[in-house]
């Protein structure tokens, strides 16, 4: 954590997109089945269609310029902006940070793909023709910040993250960062997983994952709308408690690098891992199973109900647990294919009358 | 207790002036620029709309680099200058792995672009049927290994940490032509908050490619005017038609001053503060009023606990294109409005000698900002002959100009409306 946490960050609403549907769903429900992949039939994966944007939140005809990932994280992100709306805050008090996949979609235009492969020797004019006056802004998939920035209202503070399975942190602690340090009074998280194509698997193929796997990936996305007081009329108040993150490429330093990761992030509440009632973390990681060997703790997590979400993982872990669970204390821990780790204590307070009403 | 300082101590640089920051400080203080005619690679020059580019010049690469990493794995063009930006920044700091096991690492890069001869193999034989991922995917083994589409885009933060040998957080920025800065910003925020002691933050883009530069050609935001030949970025100028592109990276070491005192470390500038905004506006355009460019200055001010008559110098995002460098003048004025400082403001645009690197901007930017709080010398904006009657502020047009530069500002404005601005000041040393 930070030596300048003074304002508490609370999670005030979440909203999740993936196989599973677009509500939380508990992460011991009836897994989905994974279906095999049209470009690649011997890989099984969970894919979603991408979902039409919400009704009067965005302008009319984005949807024609959105590739699918885009598409899911503004969908995620237009479903949190009428609670933001009623927290009536200025704009300029609003952060958005976003965590965007390693992995973008294709690029390349295929109408001009394919009138180039029909007229291979008018190619340049085939290529202008044929693609998009924005395509380059399809290109910049940090664009997504922008269509969000611009639909929820958001002119404060801003930061792009696109860490792998780490984004999702990235961006989690950055908008706290924003609100803990006073630059922003609420700040909405954005996140989606990279779109299964073929790029997903080909990077694999000149530089191996650090992290083997085996994956079963899953499209989706997830947004949280973080602030500074609880949310209105709440039970209960879901309030980041730490967070830590770190690196390693090396196998033998993992478990190593892990086990400081969680020290840290459990050090500001003055916390050891057997006070924490809920771990999520995916105990078929052979170096995150190292970690709870001794402490007796049933590993949790939702890969099995909605495929590896990569960059919206997290997000979507932190969705279920705002939405789903009870305990005191809940640490995340992610452990990505690259060799980032990183984990977030979750603290969740049952709330007397007077601090419920002392909310706007 | 007093606020962290931190501080500056490594640069390294890879431009079209070169493989180092030396040079390129010494070759824009004498008013040069690498922007030379550039055509892509199996397309006719006079076939394709843009004409002028600043690519990287491979000749310059001095005899010590020819033996990096970089060049021996399947790495994106863009991945190799950055990992060299940022071991010459390393070397230039003079770290010690020991000293960087905890360092974080963080990295911005532009959107992967999948290259056209790549993308061809989706054709199938039969003319008749469209082009599709599976038909690729049976291909594989034609892709280019050093092409986008086999790299992940955070592939160059986890080159740099997997060389140092850092434990520390490893992150990579997608923010588009803020990203460096974001990176730079980024770093600074983590050491004051006590995340991490030191950081090696910047950024690394190549756009130069059919691909890329269609996709900013038909976006309108790239030059395509032949009567200036090599003179036509030109900020601020009446006749500014879009940006010239460039290629390269750029790294910074920086640690707390306790930190780099103690190891013997002479730094370059002090990092005051660091701010951020959005224009939420279009997605195709700045705000013309420069609304997010004053809430980004205005942030990075208010971080470094500066007042705007403090500042002597902005080291502007300065495109060329007509919508920014209107908007960018017009926040400026908004900002530094009392008692019309900024009329005693200097204001320069890099990109007038080595392009723009896109999400690498910002990094090159920023060490010449510190160079002119270093030095008090401040780098010309070039080719600004006829000055737009809306950009009226002392450009240090033509040449370097020679002033005392104690706090400056380093702007970098995505597209899209995602603003950063970076605020530095001239080091001095602490009072015993």
């Amino acid at each position: 954590m930070t030596r300048s946490n003074s304002t508490a960050v609370y999670i005030t609403a979440a909203s999740v997109l993936n196989a599973a549907g677009t509500e939380c769903v508990s992460r011991d429900s009836q897994p989905q089945t994974a279906l095999p992949l049209d470009f690649d039939t011997a890989r099984l994966a969970h894919c979603v269609t991408a979902p039409a944007l919400p009704a009067g939140v965005y302008d009319r005809k984005l949807s024609r310029s959105l590739e699918p990932q885009g598409a899911r994280l503004l969908y995620c992100a237009g479903r949190l902006a009428e609670t933001l709306r009623r927290l009536e805050l200025p704009d300029e008090r609003i952060a958005l940070t976003a965590a965007i996949p390693e992995v973008d979609g294709p690029s390349s235009c295929w109408d001009a793909v394919q009138a180039i492969g029909e007229q291979p020797a008018d190619l340049l004019a085939q290529f202008f023709a044929h693609t998009p006056p924005l395509h380059a802004l399809m290109m910049l998939n940090s664009s997504v910040m922008a269509h969000a920035a611009e639909a929820l209202h958001c002119k404060g503070p801003m930061g792009g993250f696109c860490s792998q399975g780490n984004a999702g942190l990235d961006a989690l602690m950055e908008a706290a960062a924003h609100l803990s340090e006073g630059r922003a009074d609420a700040a909405v998280v954005v996140s989606s997983s990279p779109n299964i194509t073929p790029a997903l698997y080909l990077r694999d193929v000149t530089h191996p994952p650090v992290n083997p796997g085996p994956w079963i990936f899953g499209e989706g996305a997830a947004a949280l709308l973080l602030s500074t007081g609880p949310a209105k009329g709440a039970q209960s108040a879901l309030r980041i408690a730490g967070f830590a993150r770190g690196y390693s490429a090396q196998p033998e330093r993992g478990v190593a690098v892990g086990r400081d990761v969680i020290e840290r992030a459990l050090s500001n509440e003055k916390l050891c891992l057997s006070d924490v009632g809920q771990v999520v973390a995916d105990g078929q990681d052979p170096q995150i199973a190292a970690l709870f060997t001794s402490a007796g703790h049933a590993l949790e997590h939702s890969k099995a109900l909605v495929g590896d979400l990569g960059t919206s993982a997290l997000l979507t872990e932190i969705a279920a647990t705002w939405a789903l669970d009870s305990s005191p204390y809940t640490l995340l821990l992610e452990h990505s294919r690259g060799g980032h780790w990183g984990a977030v204590l979750l603290a969740r307070a049952l709330l007397d009358r007077e601090t419920m009403e002392s909310y706007p | 207790m007093s606020p962290t300082r931190i501080v500056i101590t490594g640069m390294g640089a890879v431009t079209g002036f070169g493989f180092e920051w030396q040079s390129m400080w010494q070759k824009m203080l004498a008013g040069e620029h690498c922007i030379r005619p550039w055509q892509p690679e199996g397309v006719e020059a006079s076939a394709f709309p843009l004409r002028y580019a600043a690519p990287v010049d491979m000749r310059l690469m001095p005899a010590h680099l020819q033996d990096h990493p970089a060049w021996g794995l399947s790495l994106e063009k863009r991945t190799r200058f950055g990992w060299i930006a940022a071991t010459q920044a390393i070397a230039d700091g003079g770290l010690s792995p020991e000293q960087l096991r905890g360092a974080a690492v963080l990295s911005a890069s532009g959107a992967p672009a999948h290259r056209l001869q790549d993308m061809l193999l989706s054709l199938p034989d039969n003319p008749a049927q469209a082009p599709s991922w599976a038909q690729l995917m049976t291909r594989q083994a034609q892709v280019d290994p050093d092409s986008s589409l086999c790299q992940s885009n955070d592939r160059l933060a986890r080159v740099i940490a997997d060389g140092i040998g850092s434990e520390g957080p490893v992150i990579n920025i997608s923010s588009a032509c803020a990203g460096a800065s974001q990176a730079i910003g980024n770093a600074f925020q983590m050491i004051r908050r006590g995340e991490v002691d030191v950081a090696i933050a910047g950024g690394a883009d190549s756009v130069l490619s059919l691909d890329t530069m269609t996709a900013l050609y038909l976006l309108g935001a790239a030059s395509s005017e032949q009567r200036w030949g090599t003179e036509l970025c030109r900020p601020f100028d009446r006749h500014r038609s879009g940006l010239i592109a460039g290629e390269g990276g750029g790294f910074v070491v920086l640690e707390t001053l306790e930190r780099a005192l103690a190891r013997g470390a002479t730094p370059y500038a002090e990092v005051l503060g660091f701010g951020s905004s959005l224009d939420a506006y279009k997605v195709t355009a700045p705000d013309p009023e420069g609304r997010g460019a004053v809430l980004a200055m205005q942030a990075a001010l208010t971080d470094a606990g500066l007042a705007p008559r403090q500042v002597d110098l902005i080291n502007a995002h300065g495109t060329s294109t007509p919508l920014n460098d209107a908007a960018e003048t017009l926040a400026i004025k908004t900002l530094f409005t009392e008692r019309e400082h900024y009329r005693r403001l200097l204001v320069t645009a890099n990109k007038s000698q080595f392009g723009h690197l896109i999400a690498a901007a910002g990094a090159p930017e920023f060490m010449l900002t510190a160079l002119a709080c270093r030095d008090d010398r401040v780098t010309p904006t070039l080719n600004l002959h006829d000055a737009d009657e809306q950009c009226d502020l002392d450009y240090c047009a033509h040449q370097a100009v020679k002033r005392k530069v104690d706090v400056a500002l380093s702007n970098s404005f995505g597209f899209g409306g995602l603003n950063t601005s970076l605020a530095l000041g001239k080091y001095r040393e602490p009072s015993r």
